[in-house]
């Protein structure tokens, strides 16, 4: 046990402070990056409460997907850092109150005692060829199928809201249709014949010249 | 279950040893003569006239979410394929419904041209 809690402090210590270095940077790009340390050391928090597979979803959908669409979403804002820090001062003291009242209120809700933590002991460590990913999925599309069906439900108004909000149609770039190019049929379309006047008797005309020229130039 | 993960902490503890060891030396060991020209900001050459920071299509972003969405259907697939077994009937209906409700979507996006590069 000593091991382990030594290493949830190890982890906390650092989730806590990349968390502090999020919301304290001044280039948001390191902010981000400071937030992709947080979700791993949270991961492995998670891990140490033998969540293992929630741990490696962390780590997959979180740290591989999310963090790119904060960067990107970060590329697109184009950041004035100046504007963002004119006014501090001003809504210093705002802010502060509004940061205590909230830190209350969590306090109030979520604090220790409101969960009777102590009424539940520690369950016993896992032993080695328990599968967390099996004990997942028991519950989850059995007894949380409606939930589970929530999340469809939500994923596909996501789908829908991102299409709706940023999908615009460019009518005036030029670029290849790949279901237009494999229709090409192979006479017509591809190649064209052109019939034309043959130009051979001209150019021996043309040769019969240059050789005359050159016999000129040679007896000159 | 926790013994498992002690190889991944000793890999990455050494991971971070080899990395912070190597920058370090490098840092302690090496020479340093900085002049103004060896920190200024270059670009192959010429002096740097723009930002760093381009501003991207908002396309890019539309693509991200999408493959964010789909990538987290994929992360509910893995317990249901692993339990299918012990589960029978109906968590293979969950899931079909699951998967429906997000092809209905799929659909969409496929109708809209999203998933068109113009």
């Amino acid at each position: 046990m000593g091991f382990e809690k030594f290493l949830f402090y190890v982890f906390a210590a650092i989730t806590v402070l990349a968390a502090g270095m999020v919301v304290t940077r001044r280039n948001p790009v390191h902010a981000v990056l400071y937030l992709v340390l947080a979700f791993f050391s949270s991961a492995a928090l998670w891990l140490l409460l033998e969540a293992e597979f929630l741990g490696l979803v962390l780590v997959l959908v979180y740290v591989g997907a999310v963090m790119v669409l904060f960067l990107f979403v970060l590329m697109m804002l184009d950041i004035d850092l100046a504007t963002l820090r004119a006014g501090f001062i001003r809504y210093l003291p705002l802010g502060v109150v509004i940061a205590v009242v909230m830190a209350v209120q969590i306090l109030l809700v979520v604090g220790p005692g409101n969960f009777g933590a102590e009424q539940f002991p520690t369950p016993a460590a896992a032993a080695a060829d328990v599968s967390n990913i099996e004990e997942v999925g028991l519950l989850l599309y059995t007894d949380y199928v409606y939930p589970f069906e929530l999340a469809a439900v939500i994923l596909l108004v996501g789908i829908i809201a991102a299409i709706r909000l940023t999908l615009r149609r460019r009518p005036g770039t030029k670029y290849l249709d790949p279901t237009q190019q494999i229709q090409v049929r192979k006479g017509p379309d591809r190649v064209r014949l052109v019939s034309q006047v043959s130009t051979a008797g001209l150019r021996e005309e043309q040769g019969a010249r240059d050789v005359a020229q050159s016999q000129e130039d040679g007896s000159a | 279950m926790l013994e498992n993960y002690l190889p991944i902490l000793i890999f990455i503890l050494v991971g971070i040893l080899v990395g912070v060891g190597s920058l370090g030396l490098g840092y302690l060991l090496g020479p340093r003569r900085p002049d103004q020209e060896k920190d200024s900001p270059y670009e192959c050459g010429f002096e740097a006239f723009e930002n760093a920071r381009l501003k991207f299509d908002v396309r890019y972003y539309l693509v991200a979410i999408l493959f964010i969405l789909f990538d987290l259907e994929i992360a509910f697939l893995f317990p249901w394929a692993v339990v299918l077994d012990d589960l029978g009937v109906f968590a293979f209906w969950s899931m079909v419904i699951f998967l429906g409700i997000l092809v209905v979507g799929f659909i969409y996006e496929w109708k809209k041209g999203a998933l068109e590069w113009e």
